[in-house]
């Protein structure tokens, strides 16, 4: 006979607040690694840690639509590449970086409204197929739109100038701008997530006609999560310019597209460390694979991605969470025990 | 025809454990009935039986244990009509049919077995074409069961043929019963809310409560007793 | 070039698309999964051919074995891999399958390396008619014939054989199949084996035109995919319209349209699926399945 013992769930008053206190001291660590790393490490590192961000942020807005209300869609390198254009056009043109900022997140904001409008009705692998369709024609038009994006050459940039003050070298400045702005988007699903709109993308996600019958514009929200989704979308090809002062066409290509979806997948759905873990995965592994063996990196990658996935099919994020719930519970058992 | 027997049969959903200790025993062409509450087993039960679910314990048909694949199952001679029916909607009438005698090597007989079961179930023959989805509630009920009987099962496991179903259409499979058995010679375990219906074409009863047998009997022992009368069958 | 050539040069290609869209619709059939590696498995099984008839085998043996042995390989996928994530989070599933692109575009590159090849038709050169009619090459009719064959086939195989109707069981409900004895594993293996088969067919006459490169099914992917998403990823004679109505288009609008041009050609058919796919959510020939009463 198989006996299921249940894992405890939170023990005593004591292991709560031990817990939460633990908890403070790890972001506090978290922090000062963060703000101490640049200093510290080579300007190739740094801007590893920036890409992941710029990652992070763009696939956190493809969990907005996947993770939280079970859409799927392979556009969001159009509206990365949207708000990259925004900031680097106006940059070319003179204008500040805000009102770049402002324009490529509008812009791309807009464009996902008008396709999320008439696309909410499509499920599955229809809506898939639709946001396909954005990153195919968004690479040739990119290239003819010359006047604008710069053509196949594409557009270099030089903003976000380190301040003479600060003593900073420019890959430094960026890190530090790319993780402020990361840091508010991050912040902003995440109260976004608690509040009533995560609610009601659960409960679209759970089951639409019940979240239809417990009185959510089902089609609203739905619209409403594609155009967030968006709009990070567009946020993280602003920062990808800050980061790498450059665009072309190459960027928007639907491999990114399915590059995201995969990190998203391999970090963990509605997750914001698994957002972190997937960019994280994306950025690193090819760097790894290339320097174990230029000739097999493409193939080393695609194994990576599928050892991952089969040890771990929920996801990094998940499976950690897991780990470290079980180490913690064997330990207060322990504790327990020893009293 | 075969004896199906449990014994100590423990079998549930992930941590949620519903049968403990099951142990019945379906004698060779009897028609056996499971009685019990919402919740008491008897789903899990034929579930066990058939490998839906897994078991730990013993499950014999004529004292050998049975495999742990449903298909394997299957091909023991163990026909499962589930909760529902389980006919393949999008396909033909016939096409479910067919399907469920694709493990038979004599298909002169099963074509023979056909034409038989469309006799008995004239509303098969007339609709063979149509897709099953189509169907009535108690002609899917129909379906579902000659589909089971094509595969010449020696174990018939029936899971509430009743649901969804008229009183009258109810009254007619369950007076079919004791004939397809003798016909096909099967062993039959009906699970069944309507205890009367089921007590009165049965020869057999074993109620569940909580995952657990608490009487068996034979039919008319079991309409017999008081405790079951209140609890079962309303009076 | 006159209009008739173009039509049938737009159904050649839409009869390449409609191979490989043919292989997604077995696929998501028997396990509902959308297989992203559909195009480059079609690829390393023309490497396959590629590399038998370097060693001399006659093109048509060479084919034949690169599509048995696909048939094999499609299977073993569906066994040790893909099995794990049916029924699960859908977009593990997708994921899983984008690793098996990457992995196996990797395998191409490692094994036969990134030189372009030049892969032999299967069909004579020439064709039929000439004068002011033009020329229809035997490809461009071959093509078109193979994917009838392909089409026929299948047909038959499903809705004829013992094994199609056991197939279809298993493909609507695989619980209530596994009831009736049916070995639902080896089955959906059978679909995955079936697909890489046929898209391994796809490859053999999509080569020729191009070079074969590790690459060369990418744009074919996206074609087939909108063909079978169109088709309602269920009919198959939805997902060759779908592909023939895609072929034609795109090679219309990139002849007569100037404004499309080469680059944009791509676009043409995408948009058009979105306009009807806006219209008919389910595709065109999603609920082909009616009562026939």
């Amino acid at each position: 006979m198989s006996v299921v013992v249940d894992e405890p769930a939170v023990t005593d008053g004591g292991g709560t607040s031990r817990r939460r206190r633990g908890r403070a001291l790890t972001a506090v660590a978290l922090v000062l690694v963060f703000a101490v790393f640049p200093l510290v490490m080579s300007p190739f590192a740094n801007l590893q840690v920036t890409l992941i961000l710029v990652y992070a942020v763009a696939i956190l807005g493809l969990d907005i639509l996947v993770g939280w209300t079970g859409q799927v869609s392979l556009g969001q390198s159009a509206f990365f590449g949207i708000g990259a254009y925004g900031v680097a056009a106006g940059a070319v043109h003179g204008w500040p970086v805000w009102a770049g900022l402002l324009l490529g997140t509008a812009v791309a904001g807009v464009v996902g409204c008008l396709v999320a409008i008439p696309a909410a009705r499509l499920r599955g692998y229809a809506l898939g197929m639709i946001t396909l369709t954005l990153p195919v024609v968004a690479v040739p038009l990119a290239k003819r739109m010359e006047v604008v994006t710069g053509g196949a050459q594409g557009l270099n940039v030089t903003i976000v100038q380190a301040p003479g003050w600060t003593g900073l070298a420019a890959d430094q400045w960026r890190y530090y701008v790319v993780g402020i702005g990361a840091a508010i988007v991050f912040a902003l699903a995440a109260a976004l997530r608690r509040g009533r709109f995560g609610r009601a993308f659960d409960a679209i996600r759970v089951n639409e006609a019940l979240a239809t019958a417990q009185g959510v514009h089902v089609t609203r929200y739905k619209v409403l999560a594609f155009t967030l989704s968006s709009v990070y979308g567009g946020v993280a090809g602003v920062l990808y310019v800050v980061a790498v002062q450059f665009i072309s066409p190459e960027t928007l290509v639907l491999t990114l597209s399915i590059s995201m979806l995969a990190g998203l997948a391999i970090g963990g759905l509605r997750s914001l460390l698994g957002c972190v873990l997937g960019a994280a995965f994306y950025v690193v592994v090819p760097n790894l694979t290339g320097s174990v063996s230029a000739g097999q990196s493409y193939l080393l990658y695609g194994v990576c991605l599928l050892v991952v996935m089969l040890l771990m099919p929920r996801g990094v994020a998940p499976a950690l969470g897991h780990a470290v719930r079980r180490v913690a519970n064997r330990r207060e058992r322990a504790a327990a025990s020893g009293e | 025809m075969s004896t199906l027997e449990l014994r100590g049969v423990h079998a549930g959903y992930g941590k949620a454990q519903v049968l403990h200790d099951v142990s019945l025993h379906v004698g060779d062409g009897s028609i056996t009935t499971l009685l019990g509450a919402n919740g008491a087993g008897k789903t899990t039960t034929l579930r066990a039986i058939s490998g839906l679910v897994r078991s730990t314990g013993e499950i014999l048909i004529d004292g050998r244990p049975i495999p742990s694949a449903p298909d394997a199952v299957a091909r023991l001679g163990v026909a499962h009509v589930p909760q529902g029916r389980g006919t393949i909607g999008q396909l033909s009438v016939d096409d479910n049919l067919k399907a469920g005698a694709l493990l038979r090597r004599d298909r002169v007989q099963a074509r023979a077995d056909l034409r038989r079961l469309r006799e008995l179930f004239p509303v098969l023959g007339e609709r063979a074409q149509s897709q099953a989805a189509g169907l009535s509630g108690g002609e899917q009920q129909m379906l579902a069961i000659a589909r089971a009987l094509m595969g010449r099962p020696s174990i018939l496991l029936l899971d509430e043929p009743s649901l969804g179903l008229a009183p009258l259409i109810t009254k007619e499979l369950f007076v079919l019963l004791p004939r397809l058995r003798d016909e096909w010679g099967l062993t039959v375990l009906v699970v069944e809310q309507n205890a009367d219906l089921a007590l009165s074409v049965g020869d057999h009863a074993v109620v569940l409560e909580s995952g657990r047998v608490v009487l068996t009997g034979t039919a008319r022992e079991i309409s017999g007793h008081d405790e079951v009368r209140r609890a079962y069958l309303g009076n | 070039m006159n209009l008739l050539q173009q039509v049938l040069d737009g159904l050649s290609s839409g009869s390449v698309y409609a191979t490989l869209a043919l292989a997604l619709v077995l696929v998501h059939r028997s396990t509902g999964i959308v297989n992203f590696a559909q195009g480059q498995m079609a690829v390393i099984s023309t490497y396959v051919a590629w590399t038998l008839y370097d060693a001399g085998v006659p093109v048509w043996g060479a084919i034949g074995a690169a599509i048995v042995l696909s048939l094999v390989v499609g299977a073993l996928v569906e066994r040790f891999l893909i099995r794990r994530f049916e029924g699960g989070e859908p977009l593990a599933a997708i994921v899983v399958t984008v690793g098996l692109l990457i992995s196996v575009n990797g395998l191409v590159s490692l094994i036969w390396g990134t030189v372009l090849k030049q892969f032999p038709s299967a069909f004579p050169s020439g064709g039929v008619g000439s004068g002011s009619g033009g020329t229809i090459g035997y490809g461009t009719l071959g093509t078109i014939g193979a994917l009838l064959v392909v089409v026929l086939a299948l047909n038959w195989l499903f809705r004829h054989t013992r094994l199609g109707l056991a197939f279809r069981a298993v493909a609507a409900n695989p619980e209530s199949s596994a009831l009736l004895g049916l070995p639902v594993g080896r089955l959906l293996m059978l679909g995955w084996g079936l697909a890489a088969a046929v898209g391994a067919l796809a490859g053999c006459l999509v080569a020729p035109k191009l070079y074969l490169a590790p690459e060369m099914m990418d744009s074919v992917l996206t074609y087939a995919l909108a063909a079978a998403v169109l088709g309602g990823l269920n009919s198959a004679l939805g997902t060759v319209l779908a592909a023939w109505f895609i072929g034609v288009v795109e090679n219309l609008a990139g002849t007569y349209v100037s404004f499309v041009g080469g680059d944009m050609k791509i676009a043409v058919p995408l948009v058009l699926m979105v306009l009807i796919l806006l219209l008919k959510p389910e595709g065109v020939f999603g609920h082909k399945e009616v009562r026939r009463v």
